[in-house]
């Protein structure tokens, strides 16, 4: 005899039978459909992002900063689920600031980059986070990990992330070379997110770009109407 | 990243139409794109329909290619038998009956018409739902992904009786910042001024993002 069949699907509680009469916008969860960038370069790394972030279609905010600081000297790259990113981005900053204290030194990139990959790993079926982390440490200079979706870490010169970067690859390719100078490096990061920027429905706003050296952390904005221009067919 | 399907956002877009004095304006935004991705910032969304009346359609890019053909086609049918020029109302009640004989398996297209009568050059606008329900207005009307944020610009800038430089003023910068809030529409806009004697068409720079 064949049991009845009963289908219960989880559903958040804004998609239930109940609430579905809700508008469109609050029945999606909010993303960074984003593009993310970080390279390394002799003395330090220059991190980037787009800065739109979607509820559905809705742009939700135009103006996000994605470039979270995690420590003095180390920022991270947040693409995916934006409360998850935002939620897992607090935790790690704490940890890090009890490690550096216990330790009487700032933390080293790797250490960063790996609290995060044990995060994300540890609750990779709970967790929608592609994660990109740049930083300066004294041992080991200019740093970038990245970490994608399911927790894998994995140590690169140059790394890009986000619904936006599957448009950069090919240029990525092409345009990277080891020894670049900083200034080289600010256009390469400005030019690969606006070329995404261009054709991702999910990226967009203004570049956000960030060099992290043994100075300090140098903040920059590149505008709407200043964003390079390429061809628009 | 899954996306959940919504036919009417799949390709997306946005339009606008709006009174002035003695002329009318619509607006469209020109990215063909397959959910989050952007293929072409030339898409043709605006139809001529006539010497003083053009046809706006939002919705699936498949249908709206469709839709303007066929209608073309019956228009052309229409101008021959009767030997005139269409009235935008009789051509409203045209797209209607199109819409509605699909009633079941409908056309994923939602139309927007603006034009002038051909003998009196009143001002006529009206948009239409998917399966052909007409709805006329005095002041604008608005179709596509962003219509709440059309609404929101739209009440806001329009006022009676604007001469055709500050009609196509405020028609674009309804469109221009409502379709900035929309991660499916936007990448350029085309904007076409109708009044008796000329028609003005303008390519306006918008944000390619």
């Amino acid at each position: 005899m064949a049991l009845p069949m009963v289908d219960h699907r989880i559903v958040p509680a804004a998609n239930c039978q109940a609430n579905s009469q809700l508008p469109e916008w609050m029945k999606h969860e909010e993303l960074t459909g984003t593009t993310i960038m970080a390279v390394e370069f002799d003395g330090g790394v220059i991190i980037g992002a787009d800065s739109r972030t979607t509820t559905g279609a809705y742009i939700a905010n135009r103006v996000t900063d994605k470039l979270t600081k995690v420590h003095d000297r180390i920022y991270c790259c947040r693409s995916g689920s934006a409360a998850d990113t935002q939620a897992v981005a607090d935790i790690v900053s704490y940890q890090l600031e009890f490690y550096s204290v216990q330790t009487g030194e700032p933390p080293e990139v790797k250490v960063a980059a790996n609290l995060f990959k044990e995060m994300c790993y540890d609750y990779r079926d709970q967790l929608s986070a592609g994660i990109i982390i740049g930083g300066w440490d004294k041992k080991h200079g200019g740093k970038v990990y990245s970490i994608p979706l399911g927790g894998m870490i994995s140590h690169q010169p140059v790394a890009i992330g986000g619904s936006g970067s599957t448009y950069m690859y090919a240029y990525v390719d092409k345009t990277f070379k080891e020894g670049m100078t900083k200034e080289q490096c600010m256009e390469f990061v400005a030019n690969g997110i606006a070329l995404a920027m261009v054709r991702d429905g999910s990226s967009g706003g203004v570049i956000r770009l960030a060099c992290i050296t043994e100075e300090g952390v140098e903040r920059k904005t590149i505008l709407g109407n200043e964003l390079p221009r390429f061809y628009e067919g | 990243m899954r996306r959940i399907l919504s036919i009417m956002s799949y390709n997306g877009s946005a339009m606008v139409a709006m009174i002035g004095k003695d002329c009318v304006a619509i607006a469209s935004d020109r990215r063909f794109g397959i959910q989050a991705q952007t293929v072409s910032m030339d898409c043709k969304k605006l139809f001529e329909m006539g010497p003083r009346l053009y046809l706006g359609l939002s919705g699936l890019a498949t249908d709206v290619q469709t839709v303007a053909n066929r209608l073309k086609f019956r228009l052309n049918l229409y101008t021959l038998r009767e030997n005139r020029e269409i009235k935008p109302k009789t051509f409203m009640s045209m797209v209607a009956n199109l819409l509605y004989e699909r009633r079941f398996g409908p056309y994923f297209t939602e139309p927007v018409i603006a034009g002038l009568d051909p003998k009196t050059y009143a001002p006529f606008i009206c948009n239409l739902d998917l399966i052909g329900c007409p709805m006329f207005t005095e002041d604008f009307v608005v179709a596509g992904t962003c219509t709440e944020q059309l609404y929101g610009m739209c009440e806001s800038l329009w006022v009676p009786n604007l001469e055709p430089d500050d009609l196509f003023e405020t028609i674009s910068q309804a469109l221009l910042n409502a379709v900035d809030r929309d991660a499916v529409s936007g990448w350029g806009a085309v904007v076409h001024i109708i009044e008796k004697d000329k028609i003005t068409t303008r390519t306006v720079k918008a944000r390619m993002d």
